[in-house]
C-alpha cells in the first residue's frame, strides 16, 4: 500500500515548485503574440500559428535544453536558466524569420492596430496598418513581449521538470526520466492550453488589452496544476 | 565530448534539421493544411471551387508530433530488436509517412464531401498525383528529425528517449513551420491577385486564386512557389534553432564547470539580443521601403 499522505508531506516543497511552474507557463502564454489563421494570411500581428502550439514548441525546445543540463549539473539555477534561453532562441529564430517573411515575401511593414505608438521604440503604427487587416509582422514591442514570454515558458518547463526529477523515489535514472520528462510535456501542454480561452485566437503582446485577463488564467491554472502535481508527486514517489 | 566532435555533430543536427524544417513546409504546402487551409476550406463556401489538395489532418505540430513519435518508436523497437540504426530510422520513417499518407487521404475526401452543397468536386487525380508527393515530403521530415534525436541520444547522450526526442522536435518543426513558412503560402500565394504588399483585405477572405500559370492551380504548383522561399526560411528557422540551442552548450561546456555553465546562458541571451536588434532593423527598413498606407488625418487637415 502506497503512503499517500508521507510521500506528499516528504515532496511538499515539489508540489509548490511544480504548481508554480505551471503558473509560470500560464503567464508567459500570455506574452506570445499570436496572430492565429488571420495572422498567417498577414490580416492581423503576430505570429501565424496558435497559441498553444507555439508556447509548446518554445517550452519544450527549453526542456530539451534543460534536461541536457540537468545531466551534467545540479545547479537548479543554472538548469532552469537553460530552459529559459533554449526557449527564448527559439521564439526569437522563429519570430525573425516570420519577419523575413512578412517584408520580403508578403511586403508588408510590421504594425500594431492595437497601440497607435509602439511603447518600446514610439513608433506611430496605425498609418502603417493597411486597410481591412488588424495589422500584420511583429513590431519591435511584440517581438520582446515574445522573448520575455518564450523565457518565462521556458523557466516555468525547466522548473516542473526539476521538481519531478528531485521527487524521491526508487527508480533507475533512465526510467525516472522517462516518466518525468513525460509529466513535464504534459503539465506545459495543460497550462498552454488554459490561457488560450483568455486570448481567443490573438493577442498582440503585454500591450494588448487582452493581456489583463491573465489573472483568471492565472488562478485557473494554479488550481489545475495543483492536481497535476499531486498526482505527479504521487505517481513517481510511489513508484 | 571533444569539442571539435561535438561541433561535427551539431553541424549535422543542424544539417538534417534545415532539411526537416524545409520539406515540413512544403508538405503543408501541398496537402495545404495548418492556418492558410483556413482559407481552402472557406473558398467553396463564398462560390470559389477550387483543385487545391484540402487536408487539415490537424494543427501541424500535433500532427508533426505524431508522425515523429510513430517514427521513433518504431525505430527503437527495431533497434533494440538488434537491427542497425540505418534501417530501423528508414522503416521508422516509412511506417510514419504511410499512416500520414492515410490521414490524409481520408481528411481530403471528409472534407471535399462536406462541401457538396457547395459543389466542391472530389479529384481522384489530385488524390493520385498528391498523396505520394506529402508522403514523400513526410518521410524526408521524419527521417531528418529522427536523425536528429538519434544523434542527440546517442553522440550527444541526451537522457531523453529518442520517441521523446523525436515527439518533442516534431512538435517544434510544427510550430515554426506554421509560423513562417505558412505566411508566405497563405498570404501571398493564396492571395497573388492581389497587389503585392497591399495588404489582405478581410473582404478577400475565400476568394484564392484558382487559376495557374498554366491550367487549374493545384497544391503541387504551390509548394513549388513556395519552395523559392517559405520552405527554405522555414528549414533556416528550425536548423537555427538547433543548431543554436546546442551551439552555446557545447561551446561553452557546463560539464567542465558551473561558471562555463553560466557563460553559456550569457551567450544565449546575446544571441537573443542580436536577433532583436535584426528585427528592429528589418522593421525600420520596411516601414521606410514601403511607406504607410493611409495619410495621417491631423496633417492632412493642416495641409489643407
Amino acid at each position: 500500500m502506497i503512503d499517500v499522505a508521507g510521500i506528499l508531506m516528504q515532496n511538499i516543497l515539489y508540489v509548490i515548485l511544480i504548481t508554480l511552474g505551471g503558473v509560470l507557463i500560464s503567464w508567459s502564454v500570455h506574452f506570445v503574440p499570436v496572430g492565429g489563421a488571420p495572422a498567417a494570411m498577414a490580416q492581423a500581428t503576430g505570429i501565424g500559428t496558435g497559441t498553444v502550439q507555439l508556447a509548446a514548441g518554445a517550452g519544450l525546445t527549453g526542456l530539451v535544453t534543460a534536461g541536457a543540463m540537468m545531466q551534467i549539473t545540479n545547479n537548479a539555477a543554472l538548469v532552469i536558466a537553460s530552459g529559459a534561453v533554449g526557449a527564448m532562441i527559439m521564439m526569437s529564430v522563429t519570430m525573425i524569420v516570420g519577419t523575413w517573411v512578412y517584408a520580403y515575401g508578403v511586403g508588408c511593414p510590421p504594425a500594431s492596430a492595437k497601440v497607435k505608438y509602439d511603447p518600446i521604440t514610439k513608433d506611430r503604427q496605425d498609418l502603417y496598418v493597411s486597410q481591412g487587416t488588424e495589422g500584420h509582422g511583429l513590431p519591435t514591442v511584440s517581438y520582446v513581449s515574445g522573448v520575455i514570454g518564450g523565457a518565462l515558458g521556458g523557466v516555468g518547463g525547466s522548473l516542473v521538470y526539476y521538481a519531478l526529477m528531485s521527487i524521491e523515489n526508487g527508480l533507475p535514472l533512465a526510467d525516472l526520466v522517462g516518466i518525468a520528462s513525460v509529466f513535464a510535456v504534459g503539465i506545459f501542454f495543460v497550462n498552454a492550453v488554459i490561457p488560450s480561452y483568455n486570448i481567443g485566437g490573438t493577442i498582440e503582446g503585454f500591450h494588448d488589452p487582452k493581456f489583463k485577463r491573465f489573472p483568471k488564467a492565472v488562478l485557473a491554472s494554479l488550481i489545475a496544476t495543483f492536481f497535476c502535481a499531486l498526482i505527479s508527486v504521487l505517481s513517481i514517489g510511489g513508484l | 565530448m571533444e569539442p571539435l566532435t561535438g561541433m561535427g555533430v551539431l553541424a549535422l543536427m543542424g544539417a538534417a534539421a534545415t532539411i526537416a524544417g524545409a520539406s515540413e513546409d512544403l508538405e503543408s504546402d501541398v496537402g495545404s493544411q495548418s492556418n492558410p487551409n483556413s482559407q481552402v476550406q472557406l473558398a467553396p463556401q463564398m462560390m470559389y471551387p477550387h483543385r487545391i489538395y484540402n487536408k487539415a489532418v490537424s494543427g501541424e505540430p500535433p500532427s508533426n508530433a505524431l508522425m515523429c513519435a510513430i517514427g521513433g518508436t518504431t525505430a527503437t523497437v527495431l533497434m533494440n530488436t538488434g537491427a542497425s540504426a540505418a534501417l530501423a530510422l528508414v522503416i521508422g520513417a516509412i511506417v510514419a509517412a504511410a499512416i500520414h499518407g492515410t490521414y490524409s487521404v481520408t481528411s481530403y475526401f471528409g472534407r471535399s464531401a462536406s462541401q457538396k452543397r457547395f459543389k466542391q468536386p472530389i479529384y481522384l487525380d489530385i488524390i493520385r498525383s498528391h498523396t505520394p508527393v506529402i508522403m514523400g515530403y513526410a518521410f524526408i521530415t521524419t527521417f531528418c528529425i529522427l536523425v536528429v534525436s538519434y544523434l542527440m541520444v546517442t553522440a550527444m547522450a541526451h537522457p531523453f528517449s529518442l520517441p521523446l526526442l523525436a515527439f518533442i522536435w516534431g512538435i517544434t518543426v510544427g510550430a515554426i513551420g506554421s509560423s513562417t513558412g505558412d505566411v508566405h503560402y497563405g498570404a501571398e500565394r493564396e492571395f497573388q491577385a492581389v497587389e503585392f504588399g497591399s495588404g489582405l483585405n478581410a473582404a478577400n477572405s475565400g476568394n484564392i486564386v484558382r487559376k495557374a500559370e498554366s491550367g487549374l492551380r493545384n497544391g503541387i504548383d504551390n509548394s513549388w512557389f513556395c519552395a523559392k522561399f517559405g520552405g527554405p526560411v522555414t528549414g533556416l528557422a528550425f536548423g537555427m534553432t538547433v543548431f543554436l540551442s546546442g551551439w552555446v552548450t557545447a561551446v561553452f561546456d557546463a560539464s567542465r564547470g558551473d561558471a562555463i555553465g553560466w557563460v553559456s546562458v550569457l551567450a544565449g541571451v546575446i544571441i537573443v539580443l542580436i536577433l532583436i536588434l535584426w528585427n528592429r532593423n528589418i522593421e525600420v527598413a520596411a516601414r521606410a521601403a514601403y511607406g504607410t498606407y493611409k495619410e495621417d488625418e491631423a496633417e492632412a487637415e493642416v495641409a489643407a
